[in-house]
């Protein structure tokens, strides 16, 4: 059972590397600043980097989401197992939409379906799931958005138009940071959430962090799954919501990274997902003449409002068979299973994959001087 | 409950602090457009402060760095 529950957290692992890879690699691309086979293998390093360097998130994970403890309800391994799967699908679904949907969200939300069917409504802590999850889900696209136009602005009007071509080497090191930022973040829910299981089963002690094979598998994971490229919403993120330049790009990244870095040190969770689009819609907002594309935009927003209840319902109808005992585990599994499968031979209908990225050699041939650079 | 401090804290440094990478950033790639010496060794310094500044970002996001004492 344990080991069962380890193994899906570990393809939710995988499917949050490549659903992510785009939170760091989508703008770089995008502008031509990496080679998209280079940009992913540079994020797939600095996440698996990254998952080594902090387990602090890993270690509250489990904390006050779900009430535990003494006079709380112990929340079993079955119940871990069915929100997993309700994590994995919707990471699943959305990719395939290529949507950048917040893994974070879909792990929470399948976590609390499956603890309201399974221990019902009152192990939920609605202030909690309130003030750690709600709310910082909708300012944190705000905040990076609002610190994405203002650098946008400054980046451009410092700049002169021929000068700007050097923010893509700029790029190369804000998107590494973001990665890296992301390594410390993303692989950290995993990694807490299989320290969960084992001390749940009773094969840890209680309080104490993960394991330093947990660690290592998770970083694996994570960074398989980056490699492998989630080339769907990169495509979105990239092309989708605004025509990023650049400039464009150094400043998106900037402000997702001190978005990032800023919560993360005052110790809120928040999804690299939204605040990463949060600030590529803003950079497209700061500079004059390009178009955001509402469209997308309001598809993504509409993605975000119903990931953590999909998430939470397929959670909770898994953790409903699974309270039929083992014979329901199983068939949570085989259905699982199936489906992963049957996601991943759709997808194979429309192809999305790095060939969709190629960008003309910089300076080969579109180099146009022939307008004087007003500013 | 609601944290709102600890909110506009997040929103203010991140301000800030994008803003300080970009300028500087920014302002290097400007002076290093000219031809003069003296601009070139500025547009240096700007890119070393500016590589500075994302360093201790790093600092920031590895803990191991900072709470060896606690």
């Amino acid at each position: 059972m344990v080991a069962l529950v380890i193994a899906l957290a570990l393809i939710f692992d995988f499917t949050n590397g490549f659903h992510d890879t785009a939170n760091a690699m989508a703008t770089p691309i995008a502008t031509g600043a990496l080679k998209p086979k280079v940009a992913v293998l540079i994020a797939a390093i600095l996440n698996f980097v990254g998952a080594f360097l902090s387990t602090e998130v890993a270690k509250t994970i489990s904390g006050g989401l779900i009430k535990e403890g003494e006079d709380g309800i112990q929340i079993t391994p079955a119940l871990i197992l069915a929100g997993l799967i309700g994590a994995i699908v919707w990471n699943l679904v959305t990719w395939l939409l290529g949507l950048p949907s917040s893994s974070s969200h879909a792990l929470f939300g399948g976590l609390i379906g499956a603890t309201i069917v399974g221990a019902g409504i009152g192990a939920i802590d609605g202030a909690v799931v309130v003030s750690k999850i709600l709310i910082p889900a909708l300012l944190a696209p705000l905040t990076a958005g609002l610190v994405a136009f203002v650098v946008t602005r400054i980046a451009f009007s410092i700049t002169k138009k021929r000068e700007r071509d050097g923010f893509k080497k700029g790029q190369i090191f804000t998107s590494s940071l973001v990665s890296l930022a992301h390594g410390t973040n993303d692989a950290q829910k995993t990694m807490g959430v299989i320290t969960l299981t084992l001390i749940a089963a009773n094969m840890q002690d209680s309080g104490t962090g993960p394991a330093w094979w947990v660690i290592l598998v998770c970083a694996l994971a994570i960074a398989a799954g980056t490699s492998s490229g989630g080339w769907r919403i990169i495509k979105t993120l990239g092309k989708g919501i605004t025509d990023v330049e650049p400039a464009q790009g150094f400043a998106a990244e900037a402000a997702t990274t001190a978005t990032i870095l800023a919560s993360t040190h005052l110790g809120f969770a928040l999804s690299t997902t939204q605040v990463a689009s949060g600030s590529v819609i803003g950079t497209g907002i700061g500079r004059k003449g390009a178009s955001v594309r509402w469209k997308t935009a309001g598809r993504i927003a509409l993605g975000w409002l119903i990931t953590i209840p999909a998430a939470g319902l397929v959670g909770a109808v898994a953790a409903f068979i699974a309270s039929f005992g083992m014979v329901g585990v199983i068939i949570d599994v085989v259905l699982a299973v199936a489906t992963i499968i049957f996601i991943f031979l759709w997808s194979r209908r429309s192809q999305v994959d790095a060939r969709h990225f190629h960008q003309p050699e910089p300076g080969a041939f579109v180099r146009p001087k022939k307008k004087k650079a007003k500013r | 409950m609601i944290d709102w401090v600890a909110f506009v804290t997040v929103v203010v440094v991140s301000l800030v602090a994008a803003s300080v990478v970009v300028t500087l950033f920014s302002l290097a790639l400007r002076l290093g457009d000219g031809t003069e010496p003296w601009r070139r060794r500025a547009s240096v310094a700007l890119y070393v402060l500016c590589g500075a500044f994302v360093l201790f970002g790093i600092y920031l996001i590895v803990p191991a760095l900072h709470t060896v004492g606690q």
